[in-house]
């Protein structure tokens, strides 16, 4: 029994139609990514799990207990439906130490003292937080408030654990670490996680799906490999990586491929949406799938390098070749002059 | 729970509001006050009141009162706005907390104060007298009353156009120092019109109070033969011999009239207001306009308001306590005495006066925010039609000034016989003060509840926190800090208060202020002066804590 499903779930705020039909599960002790862009509906759709938004349509079901039915206008108050939320500011209380900010959840459950103390003594110490428990939020770096946040969403092990953009207020580099524990946690303690993030490598980091929304929608749903190297949307596509995105015309098509062609080139790839011949296109192909090769071969072209920047970890090189223009990476500074790359058809996806 | 919570807080304010109000509107269509058993119905009461040459002249004399002071305190609040918020003014830190003192003094007070300071015989009057040979102003005149009521309502509108001129961005002022403006050509050409709305809206609430003005006409204009519509209210308890309420009620109703539709114009340019104060700016750091050769004179300009408005009248006060006459070629030092102080212990009902202002300012004041805090719970994150029902039924007592509410809470008193023992207790002059300030202390309370984030609350929501808990664990404590500075802002204003208590006033009601009104009548200065001395420094200390504790006086 999946722990959460969710079913055409809409909601309207004033004139904007903020998610149109969305439905998805969650299995148990997944990690599911709720990815998009800002103004998706993505946040939207976990304060509508959480009970914090009502939403206008739909049915929602934790555990198979259904929480919210917009047929029937059966809605558990979100107090009642036992989740856990990490908010994106945290939402620490400032009144309350560390302690109390997590105990307040067992107080509510009328667990004993002495199993309080216990149970949450066990998360701080899980999260490296035992020796801060008398302080107060103000007292607490960002890292840390982030992690007592956490503790108090989990200490009563709610069956879903919501995440709301949980990183997005720390530093880049501290985001890196927080990353990689934060799923090793969430793996720990089994939970089945939603995660809202706009950050997609947050989301391909700590997923085990991905779910991609725009415009109240589910524009694809997958594992983190599937979103990022099979897209089936042009949405898709474009939202995820770095690209070269440029137009030509359909030369050729045969069996599933195309040949796109423009001034002085012509390249195949995998036709992503139904084309006729003559017709103008659009090709999508990932920065790191361009490569410089030694020579002439099937799909690769003649382009003249015109500058290399230096990016620190790589050096990225901007390719010409008539109305076509080109960036990929490389390892080593290179001089301008003409070079041959390769596009692996595959990897060249036309809308 | 929830829901029975609102209703509840719906219905008692809807019933503190209207059952007065309805009060005055049936009392308005009888030929008698309404315990009479000969009233029936009549519209005789509008008749004698819409026909009668005095009240013509006192709907005159208020309408010029508020243009009157609109036009001087509008201006001159808007330009210490300007001065305190925006530029390098010197002393800024220490001045600030005293612009707004006037709003804490009681108007009675201040009113005596002008008496007894630039008064015919007053203290300045006699001392610019013996160094010129007359006294160059004339404090009994029309234009005495409005230049002391527009200059007592200069913090008015410095509290809205400063908070607007905070949320300006400075950038805008930059720009016009860049381009070659000076502080005076910015402050008129940039600053100001940015923040006009402000500007509208609280033009708009000064000539309102113009026409709620009691304290100072009853003491400064009197003498001159000059009536306003409240003092001309006031008169007509006396005038027949007999209660004439039905009169009064019309007298009540023709102020309402005027006020209500400024009230809701008001609210009209608030919500306006609102829509244009975030211009921009994220209260970044800003240099201030450097004011150059202007700074000592712009601070003349401020200390020289002070003086006029707030040291004046209390020097004037604290003397008179201290003197056992004054007039013409006595000398202070052979009059100096305590004994006015002395002399209040000789009326138990000044002493009983005294006590009771303070119980109705420290416990009453304590349980009106916690009414207000009751009525702002309900109303707080919900998302209803009947929350702008009770934003009007709120604003509905600003449109009522204190001497109205007062009057017609006794007259609910004596009208409903089962509560009418209570007429005699303190409870009735704080269900009257609560009504009155219920506008204001919403304000405060709201003002708090805004400052919570609702993350926190949801935060306990989702954990599994009911409205209850919610309430009890997060938002309270949250704002206990708020609750404490509204509490200390009700007490001043519950001490100041005069004119709510002017009919409520009984053996077991005496409150300082409205005391200080009825003592007015028999020309009791002594007594008067002792009594303002101990108000003042009531309100005093208590501002002085509140202001040591960081509690923010323009909320």
């Amino acid at each position: 029994m999946p722990d959460l499903i969710a079913q055409n779930v809409q909601k309207q705020l004033g004139t904007a139609q903020v998610l149109c039909g969305v439905s998805f599960e969650l299995q148990p002790g997944e990690v599911l990514a709720l990815l998009g862009p800002s103004g998706s509906g993505k946040t939207t759709l976990l304060r509508s799990v959480a009970g914090l938004e009502r939403p206008d349509k739909g049915k929602i079901e934790i555990r198979g207990k259904v929480v919210f039915d917009a047929a029937s206008g059966f809605e558990i108050p979100a107090e009642q439906r036992g989740l856990g939320l990490v908010f994106q500011s945290y939402a620490l209380w400032p009144h309350r130490s560390v302690f109390e900010n997590v105990a307040y959840g067992l107080r509510l459950r009328h667990i004993a003292d002495a199993e309080v103390r216990q149970k949450v003594g066990d998360v701080l110490k899980r999260l490296g937080l035992d020796h801060l428990a008398e302080r107060y939020a103000h007292q607490l770096s960002g890292g840390q408030q982030q992690r007592v946040a956490l503790a108090r969403a989990i200490v009563y092990n709610p069956p879903v654990l919501l995440l709301d953009e949980p990183l997005s207020n720390l530093d880049a580099k501290l985001r890196e670490d927080a990353r990689a524990w934060l799923r090793e946690l969430i793996k720990q303690i089994g939970n089945s996680a939603l995660y809202v993030t706009h950050d997609q490598t947050e989301a391909l980091a700590i997923a085990d799906r991905v779910l991609l929304l725009d415009k109240g929608q589910i524009q694809q749903e997958g594992p983190p490999e599937k979103i990022y190297g099979e897209p089936t949307s042009r949405f898709t596509a474009e939202f995820m990586g770095s690209n070269n995105i440029f137009e030509g015309k359909i030369a050729e098509i045969s069996g599933g491929r195309a040949r796109l062609a423009g001034d002085r080139w012509s390249l195949w790839g995998v036709l992503k949406t139904e084309k006729t011949r003559d017709a103008t296109a659009t090709a999508l192909v990932r920065v790191e799938s361009v490569r410089l090769s030694d020579g002439a071969g099937e799909n690769r072209l003649k382009m003249l390098l015109k500058s290399a920047l230096y990016l620190g970890e790589r050096w990225e090189y901007v390719l010409e070749l008539g109305d076509l223009r080109l960036r990929t990476w490389g390892e080593t500074s290179r001089p301008v002059g003409e070079y041959w790359i390769a596009i692996p058809a595959d990897a060249l996806w036309i809308f | 729970m929830n829901r029975t919570f609102r209703s509840f807080a719906i219905i008692t304010v809807a019933l503190v509001v209207f059952g007065p109000l309805g009060l005055i509107i049936y009392q308005s269509f009888l030929s008698e006050a309404f315990f009479s058993p000969t009233a029936r119905p009549s519209l005789g009461a509008y008749q004698y009141v819409l026909t009668d040459s005095g009240f013509h002249s006192a709907f005159g004399t208020s309408l010029l009162v508020s243009l009157g002071m609109t036009v001087i305190a509008v201006p001159l609040g808007s330009l210490l706005a300007f001065l305190l918020v925006r530029t390098d003014l010197p002393w800024k830190r220490f001045l600030e907390p005293w612009l707004l003192v006037p709003i804490f003094l009681s108007p009675v007070v201040v009113a005596f104060g002008y008496v007894v300071a630039v008064g015919p015989v007053g203290f300045f009057s006699l001392w610019a007298k013996s160094l010129i040979g007359s006294v160059p102003w004339r404090l009994y005149s029309l234009y005495g009353l409005i230049l002391i009521a527009g200059l007592t309502h200069v913090p008015h509108s410095f509290l809205y156009v400063s908070s607007a001129l905070r949320s300006l961005d400075p950038s805008v002022e930059e720009a016009a120092r860049v381009a070659g403006a000076g502080p005076w050509r910015i402050a008129v050409t940039v600053s100001l019109p940015l923040v006009l709305p402000s500007i509208l809206f609280s033009s708009a609430l000064i000539f309102l109070l113009g026409f709620e003005l009691f304290g100072l006409p009853l003491v400064l204009g009197d003498p001159a033969g000059l009536l306003v519509l409240t003092t001309y209210l006031y008169k007509l308890t006396n005038l027949l011999g007999v209660p004439s309420y039905h009169l009064m009620a019309v007298v009540a109703l023709s102020i309402v009239a005027l006020t209500f539709p400024l009230v809701y114009a008001q609210r009209r340019m608030l919500r306006t207001a609102g829509r244009f104060a975030v211009i921009g700016g994220k209260g970044q750091a800003f240099r201030p306009l450097p004011l150059g050769a202007f700074r000592w004179p712009a601070v003349g300009i401020v200390v020289l308001w002070l003086a006029v408005t707030v040291l004046l009248p209390l020097v004037g006060v604290a003397l008179r306590s201290v003197v056992s006459q004054w007039g013409e070629g006595v000398n202070i030092s052979e009059v100096l005495t305590l004994d006015h102080f002395r002399e209040l212990q000789v009326h138990p009902n000044l002493i009983r006066g005294i006590i009771n202002t303070l119980l109705l300012g420290g416990i009453g004041g304590a349980l009106s925010v916690a009414f207000y805090a009751v009525i702002g719970l309900a109303a707080h994150r919900w998302q209803s039609r009947w929350v702008s029902f009770l934003d009007y039924l709120v604003m509905l007592p600003r449109a009522l000034p204190g001497l109205i509410v007062g009057l017609a809470f006794l007259w609910v008193f004596l009208f409903f016989k089962p509560i009418a023992p209570l007429r005699t207790t303190l409870f009735s002059l704080w269900i009257a003060y609560t009504v009155v300030w219920l506008a204001y202390g919403l304000r405060l309370i709201s003002a708090s509840l805004l400052q919570v984030k609702p993350e926190l609350e949801e935060a306990a929501r989702v954990i599994g926190a009911g409205q209850g808990k919610i309430y009890g664990d997060v938002t309270l404590p949250l704002i206990r800090f708020g609750l404490v500075g509204s509490w200390l802002l009700m007490f001043m204003m519950f001490v100041r208060e005069y004119s709510t208590g002017v009919y409520l006033l009984g053996p077991g009601t005496e409150v300082i202020g409205s005391l200080i009104v009825s003592l007015w009548g028999t020309g009791a200065l002594d007594l008067i002066s002792a009594l303002s001395v101990i108000e003042v420094a009531s309100v005093g200390l208590i501002l002085f804590i509140a202001l040591r504790l960081g509690v923010r006086l323009d909320a």
